[in-house]
């Protein structure tokens, strides 16, 4: 397993450099000097300050040397300006707006994923073959809707007709007027507990499965989840977080529209996936044998019929990746959600460049290490992949 | 192939055999495109039978007729002379005499943009009144009726010449683009099955970093250089989707392909490298190509729709920009109200990409015999 | 000798199909003695893995038993609760499938998975180490390096895999182990050995095997008893050496006719004709009239019985007696 990281690492690492090359190349060195040309021209910037900026970021200096400067200072966390919010360092921007990303992301996986495997789980022990029409279409459907107008047709529903959720943006500002807390305090706050929360209740998942009596396992997964849950009920409702709840409240309900909607179009995917591949699983030998040993049928499902069909599945999510980020970008958009698709889109409309650049790059990066995540996960997975390295 | 009848074996020839020989006909060498051309045919004719079975493949063919018609009907309507440009054409056309209603001003409200409930709002300074008075107000954009069959949008367009410019715009790129996929894919897929080595690792390399790196984030980054227009995304998506995904899946048929009796024939026929690839393995990995076609059209179809909708593509009239237009306008908020305006262009993109989708799926079900229904 | 482990008794079971109801067990009656080792033989579909299916309880979910019962030790299995016959399950009846290498699951360790099975059934659970130690001395026992234990399925070869299959059928030391085509997929080298070690192992432990497959020459050196089956019809019974010696069934002599000898005398070789019939609308009487070159009027409208012939050696035929002596034996 060791091995099979570190390799996958460093072909993580080689494809990043090539990654970072090629989208410099395709900005920067592209004739016609287009960035030097937008600082000249953008009326943001006062005309000496913008000359000081090219001679800072090297702009009149040879291709090769730009190009040095340009990777180290991705190594410092130097990406230039903006032009737009001139002078403010794009770095920061990035870095304001980067976790907000990852989080939109990270729940809208973990929660499609999960309740697609699920679904589709179910969907195939009960007798595959029925409303297997109805329910390929519908999932197609789902698969294949035109995700702009599926979003809009969502708050349209949910925010405008029936006022349950806010319409769009990050927060109301309204209530944010004399808040003691910055947003991405609150934020942050609310990410690391939740994080945290899931995280400890993945463990008691885990641990408990590991208990070989059924009682005592049973007993652990469910005391452990009421235990946890109680925690972050206490953090949150209790004396801790009683000034801060309604803030965080606030971003949660503006949370809810845009990763639903970017988990219920990908929840179609995975939802077909798992039960075809549940379906193809329930054929092998070794169910039977699971079967004639005496286990239950829960347990020939869930310990061997999933476990196996887990194996395609998670393959997809290599692929899912770069999907989800892309409709992370546009759900970001639609809803006016400030992240970093948000800000790749307004960068790129506005051609703020350095911007734009840092943006993508960062995006790029997302997707190189959730690769990299899903590959370990696939070695977890899989014991035949560790030891030969390929499929 | 000469058949000399049967005969037990043992026996020899003799004066009469050799007249029979003569007189059978001897089957002229045909060239291996000929055999190609009869053989592919054939084959069409089993795989369409097997096609047809599936049910839902055949609903997404059909949907597909339903747009391509869609598509082709403006140069009809507007030749014969159904449609006069001035008011039909999706981009500058007007409707000269719109229709009106009469409307009493039940609260008076400042708002010059939307007409979001005519009842309540007092349009900028044109419409004058007081409470309880009841004005002309035009409708405009205008719900359906005989002129126009899904209405107009807010500056008076026809939606439904809207929606057939949009289906010519989606065919035309997504062919394109999965045209162009399909070549460089099986044309990248095939050398790098054939000669692997360093060549081989090159291409995969660049393959796997296409499919890693999100394709819509791309696109937008490089819309910030490129003023994006119809075929310039088709030619980008193509080439973006051919080095990779694509080229990896068609790579593996290669070297299946390449494993293949025949293949060491020709080599030892004396047939160069150049022919082995092309005369070769691409034939013989084309069903697959035409497979990753329809899902390529699936992609270019969205990413357009998309790209219009955040207004990064340079395109006269698109599915997206209809998307685009009502939603800036306040109109996708509404609901029912202006389902004209709601529903057609969002339905159109979603069900002329689950088409494309379920005819793949179909299809893969004919080309893989492991996923048929047993 | 020992008493009766278990007895099929007049045991009938048809597949419900949307074409109609397939008779795939008709009136089948054996019984098995404790430390036997009994075979089943025929063609495919003949219905031997339906009986094996049902012994286990894991007939498919459209097959309904109509008559008979299939009693262990005097419990009717057939008559248990769904959960009853999970405990039963490889506890008392355990089975070593056709193809067994592809009965692993990839993604578990050989040790755990042999464990899954004890733990199931071990009251009180056995401990760790105590597994641990069971399992190794199964390996041991089927020949396999203990150190293999804690290895995925995928680092077995093909043989090795049907090795662990063997031990762990055996771990949860059945009464009864079920051992369906065992070697087929195997080359003729590891058939033979897989086969002596079954029979030490069985005679170590005082087990009783049924052999399933439809390769006679399989059978014939394993068993003690030797059943031939024929469209879900058990067609004759008896003790292996009588039967081979002496088949007394038209389609066993024909069977056994058709497999030359290399060591017996030369005979020459009867064919069988004729394919095994449709089970969705079998042939009216004796199933095999159709094909026999000894059937009579009889044959086709009165359906034989099995009866005794001599001590332990039945047959379901109205002519055996016109079957003729074999021409030399097949040992």
């Amino acid at each position: 397993m060791g091995k099979y990281m570190a390799r996958r690492f460093i072909q993580s690492v080689l494809l990043f450099l090539v990654f970072i090359t090629v989208t410099w190349f395709l900005l920067y060195a592209l004739p016609g000097d287009i960035v030097t040309q937008k600082f000249r021209t953008n009326p943001n910037i006062p005309p000496e300050a913008a000359e000081t900026a090219i001679r800072r970021l090297g702009l009149d200096r040879p291709i090769l040397e730009q190009f040095w400067t340009y990777v180290t200072g991705f190594f410092r966390g130097d990406f230039g300006v903006s032009f737009n919010q001139y002078p403010r360092p794009v770095t920061d921007i990035i870095a304001e707006r980067l976790p907000r990303t990852i989080v939109l992301f990270l729940t809208a996986v973990v929660t499609y994923y999960w309740a697609g495997f699920i679904a589709g789980k179910y969907l195939a022990w009960r007798r595959g073959k029925r409303g297997e029409m109805a329910i390929t279409v519908g999932g197609v459907g789902l698969l294949t809707v035109f995700y702009p107008w599926f979003a809009l047709m969502a708050i349209w529903l949910f925010a405008a007709r029936l006022g349950w959720l806010p319409i769009s943006k990050f927060l109301d500002p309204t209530e944010w007027r004399n808040a003691p807390y910055t947003a991405n305090e609150v934020f942050m706050r609310l990410f690391w507990t939740v994080a945290i929360t899931s995280a400890l209740l993945f463990t008691v998942q885990f641990g408990a499965s590991k208990i070989r009596d059924v009682g005592p396992a049973r007993a652990t997964r469910l005391g452990g989840t009421v235990l946890i849950i109680a925690g972050f009920v206490f953090y949150w409702w209790g004396a801790g977080g009683v000034d801060i709840r309604p803030f965080a409240g606030d971003i949660a309900e503006h949370l809810v529209l845009p990763v639903g909607v970017l988990t219920a179009v990908n929840f179609a995917g995975i939802m077909l996936l798992t039960r075809s591949s549940m379906l193809e699983t329930m054929r092998e030998d070794f169910i039977l044998t699971a079967r004639a040993k005496g286990l239950p049928e829960k347990a020939v499902r869930d310990r061997h019929a999933a476990r196996t069909a887990l194996l395609p599945v998670t393959t997809s999510l290599v692929l899912a990746v770069a999907t989800v980020i892309d409709g992370g970008i546009i759900t970001e958009f639609v809803f006016s959600w400030p992240g970093m698709g948000e800000v790749l889109i307004s960068s790129v409309t506005s051609e703020d460049i350095p911007l734009a650049v840092a943006a993508f790059s960062f995006i790029g990066v997302m997707a190189l290490v959730g690769h990299f995540i899903v590959d370990m996960l696939y070695g977890v997975l899989d014991p035949r992949i560790r030891v030969s390295g390929s499929h | 192939m000469t058949d000399l009848g049967s005969r037990p074996p043992g026996t020899e020839l003799d004066a009469t055999d050799t007249e029979a020989v003569e007189s059978q006909e001897i089957a002229k060498a045909e060239s291996i495109w000929q055999i190609r051309w009869a053989l592919f045919r054939r084959s069409f004719r089993a795989n369409w039978k097997l096609f047809r079975r599936n049910r839902i493949g055949l609903a997404g063919l059909m949907i597909i007729g339903l747009f391509a018609v869609l598509a082709i009907a403006p140069t009809f309507l507007f030749r014969a002379g159904f449609w006069e440009t001035s008011t039909y054409d999706p981009v500058t056309g007007l409707e000269s005499d719109p229709p009106t209603a009469q409307l009493e001003i039940v609260q008076v409200v400042e708002d010059p943009n939307t007409q979001i409930d005519i009842r309540q709002v007092l349009v900028d300074g044109r419409i004058s009144g007081n409470l309880g008075d009841v004005v002309d107000v035009t409708l405009q954009p205008a719900p359906p009726d005989s002129k126009h069959w899904l209405g107009t949008d807010p500056l008076g367009r026809d939606i439904l010449s809207q929606l057939m410019f949009g289906a010519k715009a989606a065919f035309g790129l997504g062919i394109l683009a999965a045209t162009v996929t399909v070549l460089i894919g099986t044309v990248v897929g095939s050398v790098a099955a054939f000669y692997g080595g360093r060549i081989d690792a090159l291409l995969m390399r660049l393959a796997d970093l296409l499919i890693m790196v999100p394709g819509l984030a791309i696109l937008i980054v490089i819309s910030a250089v490129i003023r994006f227009q119809l075929w310039h995304l088709a030619l980008v998506i193509g080439i973006l989707s051919g080095f990779g995904g694509v080229a990896i899946v068609l790579k593996s048929q290669a070297l299946a392909v390449k494993v293949k009796p025949f293949v060491d024939a020709a080599r030892v026929a004396g047939g160069s490298n150049a022919r082995l690839i092309f005369a070769h393995i691409i034939p013989n990995v084309m069903p697959l190509s035409f497979l990753y076609m329809m899902f390529t059209v699936t992609t270019a179809i969205q990413s357009e729709a998309t790209l219009s909708f955040i207004g990064l593509l340079n395109v006269d009239m698109s599915w997206g920009l209809m998307i685009q237009l009502a939603n800036n306008q306040g109109y996708l908020l509404q609901g029912g109200r202006y389902w004209w305006m709601v529903f057609p262009a969002g339905l159109a993109v979603t069900f002329i990409a689950m088409a494309f989708f379920l005819v793949g799926r179909a299809m893969d079900e004919v080309v893989n015999p492991r996923l048929r229904r047993r | 000798m020992s008493r009766p482990l278990l007895e099929v008794d007049h045991l009938v079971m048809n597949y419900t199909t949307e074409k109609g109801d397939v008779s795939a067990i008709q009136d089948v009656s054996f019984t098995l003695y404790e430390g036997e080792a009994l075979g089943l033989v025929g063609e495919s579909g003949c219905g031997k893995t339906s009986i094996a299916m049902s012994l286990l309880g894991l007939a498919a979910d459209n097959a309904r038993f109509d008559e008979g019962e299939i009693r262990l030790d005097g419990t009717n299995l057939l008559a248990l609760t769904p959960d009853q016959m999970r405990q039963r399950r490889w506890n008392d009846i355990s089975m070593v499938f056709q193809g067994a290498m592809n009965a692993w699951n990839p993604v578990y360790k050989v040790g755990d998975q042999i464990r899954e099975a004890m733990d199931l059934h071990f009251r009180p659970r056995l401990s760790s180490r105590e597994v641990e130690a069971r399992i190794a001395k199964l390996f041991e026992l089927v020949g396999l390096n203990p150190a293999m234990i804690n290895r995925y399925p995928h680092e077995f070869s093909g043989g090795m895999r049907q090795r662990a299959i063997i031990a762990m059928a055996l771990s949860c030391d059945p009464k009864i182990i079920i051992a369906d085509e065992p070697t087929t997929a195997l080359d003729v080298i590891v058939q033979d050995q897989i086969l002596q070690e079954l029979k030490a192992i069985q005679a170590d432990l005082g087990m009783s095997i049924i052999y399933i497959s439809h390769d006679i020459a399989v059978i014939a050196e394993v068993t003690d008893k030797i059943g031939v089956m024929y469209a879900g019809k058990l067609v004759e019974l008896g003790p292996t050496k009588e039967v081979f010696a002496r088949p007394k069934h038209p389609y066993a002599y024909l069977l056994l006719s058709s497999t030359p000898s290399v060591t017996g005398p030369r005979r020459k070789l009867a064919p069988l004709e004729g394919e095994p019939p449709d089970l969705l609308n079998p042939p009216t009487g004796c199933r095999f009239h159709p094909r026999c070159p000894y059937a009579t009027e009889r044959c086709s409208t009165e359906e034989p019985p099995i009866t005794d012939i001599d001590s332990g050696h039945q047959v379901a035929c109205w002519n055996w007696q016109e079957v003729p002596e074999l021409g030399g034996l097949t040992k």
